[in-house]
């Protein structure tokens, strides 16, 4: 049971639940590409448009990544010698990672549903993709609050 | 730099002069022929004229232009030479134009048809090989079958070929065969997965009851019509015709890419006929009596006087003037060349509506610097200004593309700039590669902070950036109302909540830059409150209600709140290109100062970075769009403007100029 106590497990798990937010990732890009196959069917001229929307819900895997490498690279790890955290600390950082974790799997699923409509509107009028574009970018939105909450946090910790 | 104004011009002319003065109209490019069928049903015009137009002309040059269209796609299939990346218009002289048009005719017409010759028989031998090629599928089960397909019977027997699936129980066939037919024979010619395949030889008069059993067991029989000789024999046949059928194709194709060099002149004649259409196709908007026509529509007001010369030329009647008050007119956008641009941008969400204003100057320079704030690196800064001049230079490409390519011109110099001030050259490449092979620990000083050391500063100014940028857009919104003449508007919806604004971030932040400044903004926060609430219910009649909008139209801060917070996302984005470029070089550093770990790193770094470039790019682009149309363009822009769309030479594969006499 110790473990729970132990101040770099909490930290290492933190950055694990960051790293999660590449779930969400997964299932956007995989309703919107899903939904591209079928546009591109139709029109295989429209595989470069389709791509940029089915690419814009795959940035919360990148921003769960670039969390889980912040708290890596603080904590020592990537570096090779570990700092010594106590368990308030690792807790710290565990409770930083939560915001992305959790917001870029939700977000990401949703920004996918969006993409994949948007991707049906380029399938039908190809020259409205920027209003596509800014509709999925709009449920993006909380997931950059949820990064940078995230990041603040733990650029606040102290070790 | 703002929306061209348009005037409104009515032609009246005599039917002999019609043609030529559409074309010369078409060589001016500046008007705008609108349709004129609500006239059709206006009492006072519809007994007096007539729709005008050429529908079966339309048509018929319609099929032409598709015919021409599928031509030139077969022959583009043959055609090997390198194509550039972007293909762009070829500039031709009108006259040379026209000497090409009328020399290559005939002969244009010629090749064209032998194309769709060649295209037809193509498609004919490509259907025969279809046909063929299923045949000899059916026929393949029946190779060791001897007897010839066609003979059916003899004089007292029967002869039969059929199918039965492979879950039959064959033994208990056979079996219940003999018990119930004295003389037959039957053979297992070939089997696969799904059926048996079996001939059959009865006497004729048991016929009927050996296809009763036969059916029981899910048999069905297989003829093939007018095939004589055995299927082995028919296998070879068919296929000697395949093969003379691939020699005739191959012929085509030769021929096909022997005439690929007469592209361009079927391009030109393409281009040729898109314009006769056009020109054809405008009649429509065109009203007619016996001797005379009406055109109608719009030309922007700088363009009058080159109308005007051609109009008397013609010697026809017209009218040019101000659009009425609160009437419609089709949009375009003037901006000089450093803006125009963007007007793209602008394009992408809506054209402005004629009332309203053309917001691309005000938006350029802060969509710029977001570009640059969310990318924020010298090296891709670098990158993409250059390959964009570079096309721009190189393929002198048009229209949409070209203004694309112009934006990310500027877009990347504010990225490098934003890079220099953050020290950023493709994220942290230059310092990882230092240490990797002279493991030094040089680094590169940001001009002015590091945002990933100092993420505060650079989101408190993210938020000062939003406040200036919603601003000016409620600056603009407060030019509109002074230019329509509601001043008192602009002062009681901007200039109040400029100041309640402005108290309220005083109020709470004030001290930190000049102390004491927090009082100033407690009573200037408090003045402004009063005010918007005894202001901002003042289109309700009776004092209560005034009272009430006046007090709820306070929570309209939140609205402000949340415009200002989502600026948060230029520091965000900033830090994304930033910590992923470091993963890069962290994960292109793992295999250490040996050949293989350099190799690593170099591998890494192209990739890595050409990945995060992309999807950063594609996220600054997107963003930058987003806080323009949502944030911005909300506080003063109304759309759905319909663009001014003249009658031009909407030409494919040529640019025709026309000389200055």
């Amino acid at each position: 049971m110790n473990i729970l106590t132990n101040g770099n497990f909490l930290a290492i798990l933190g950055a694990s639940v960051a790293a999660l937010a590449g779930i969400g990732s997964a299932i956007g890009v995989g309703i919107a590409g899903s939904a591209a196959s079928g546009v591109v069917a139709e029109d295989p001229k429209k595989f470069g448009s389709t791509l940029i929307l089915q690419a814009l819900p795959g940035t919360q895997g990148i921003y769960g990544l670039l969390i889980a490498f912040i708290i890596l690279n603080k904590i020592g790890l990537l570096g090779g010698s570990m700092a010594e955290l106590s368990a308030a600390q690792g807790g710290y950082f565990l409770a930083a990672s939560l915001p992305i974790g959790i917001v870029g799997i939700i977000s990401a699923i949703h920004q996918g549903k969006v993409a994949a409509s948007g991707i049906m509107l380029v399938g039908k009028r190809p020259e409205e993709i920027a209003k596509a574009m800014v509709y999925a970018a709009m449920v993006e939105t909380y997931a950059v609050l949820a990064l940078l909450i995230s990041f603040l946090m733990i650029n606040g910790i102290a070790i | 730099m703002a929306i061209v104004k348009m005037n409104k011009i009515s032609i009246i002319g005599l039917n002999d002069i019609k043609t030529e003065l559409v074309k010369e109209i078409m060589d001016l490019g500046v008007v705008e022929i609108s349709s004129q069928d609500s006239k059709l049903t206006d009492p006072e015009w519809i007994n007096y004229v007539k729709k005008d137009g050429n529908e079966n002309e339309v048509l018929n040059l319609d099929m032409k232009i598709s015919n021409l269209n599928e031509v030139l796609t077969s022959l583009e299939k043959y055609d090997t030479r390198k194509r550039p990346l972007f293909s762009t218009r070829k500039a031709i002289s009108s006259d040379e134009f026209d000497e090409a048009v009328l020399n290559n005719n005939s002969h244009v017409n010629e090749n064209v048809s032998t194309v769709l010759e060649l295209n037809k028989s193509f498609r004919e031998l490509c259907s025969e090989e279809n046909k063929l090629e299923a045949v000899i599928l059916s026929l393949k089960p029946w190779v060791k079958y001897t007897i010839p397909l066609n003979m059916t019977e003899t004089k007292y027997t029967s002869i039969f070929i059929g199918a039965i699936p492979s879950i039959a129980d064959i033994e208990k066939l056979k079996a219940e065969m003999s018990q119930e037919i004295g003389k037959f024979y039957m053979n297992l010619i070939e089997s696969d997965k799904d059926q048996f395949y079996f001939s059959f030889i009865c006497l004729k008069d048991e016929k009927e009851d050996v296809y009763d059993l036969l059916k029981k067991y899910g048999f069905s029989p297989i003829l093939f019509k007018d095939i004589e000789g055995t299927a082995a024999e028919n296998i070879l046949k068919y296929e000697n015709y395949l093969k003379d059928i691939s020699v005739k194709k191959e012929e085509i194709e030769n021929k096909l890419t022997e005439l690929v060099i007469f592209k361009e002149e079927i391009q030109l004649f393409y281009d040729h006929i898109i314009i006769e259409r056009d020109k054809n196709k405008i009649l429509n908007n065109l009203l007619k009596t016996d001797t005379t026509f009406y055109i109608e529509g719009w030309i922007p007001e700088a363009k009058k006087e080159s109308v005007k010369v051609v109009l008397d030329e013609y010697q026809c009647w017209y009218d040019i003037k101000q659009p009425e008050e609160g009437e419609e007119f089709p949009v375009l956008m003037k901006n000089n060349s450093f803006v125009q641009p963007f007007e793209s941008i602008t394009e992408l969400y809506s054209l402005p509506s004629p009332s309203n204003i053309d917001p691309t100057i005000f938006m350029t320079p802060f969509y710029i610097l977001f570009f640059g704030l969310m990318l924020a690196d010298v090296g891709y800064g670098a990158i993409m200004s250059i390959l964009c001049f570079l096309v721009l230079k190189k393929y002198k490409p048009e229209g949409g593309l070209q203004k694309l390519l112009k934006v990310f011109f500027y877009c990347g110099i504010s990225t490098a700039f934003w890079g220099l001030m953050f020290g950023s050259v493709l994220g942290d490449a230059i310092q990882a590669a230092a240490k990797l092979l002279f493991n030094s620990d040089f680094i590169i000083k940001p001009l002015w902070l590091n945002p990933m050391e100092d993420p505060m500063t650079l989101l408190i100014f993210s938020f000062v950036f939003g406040v200036i940028h919603l601003f000016t857009g409620m600056a603009v919104n407060a030019y509109m109302l002074v230019r329509d003449g509601k001043k008192l508007d602009a002062v009681f919806d901007i200039g109040f909540w400029y100041g309640f604004i402005i108290g309220i971030a005083l109020w709470l932040f004030g001290n930190i830059i000049i102390p004491g400044s927090n009082l100033v903004g407690k009573w200037m926060t408090i003045v402004f409150a009063i005010g918007l609430v005894l202001t901002q219910g003042r289109a309700k009649t009776n004092v209560a209600s005034k009272l009430i909008s006046g007090v709820l139209s306070l929570y309209g801060i939140t609205g402000y709140l949340s415009d200002i917070l989502s600026y948060s996302r230029l520091l965000a984005l900033g830090l994304a290109t930033g910590v992923v470029s470091s993963v890069v070089s962290i994960l292109g550093s793992m295999g250490g100062r040996n050949v293989l770990g350099i190799l690593l790193f170099a591998v890494a770094m192209v990739v890595g970075h050409s990945f995060n470039f992309a999807i950063n790019a594609l996220g600054a682009f997107v963003h930058a769009a987003r806080l323009q149309y949502v944030e911005f363009f909300g506080k003063f822009y109304e759309g759905g403007g319909e663009a001014f769309n003249p009658l031009v030479k909407n030409t494919k594969y040529y640019k025709i100029i026309k000389e200055d006499f």
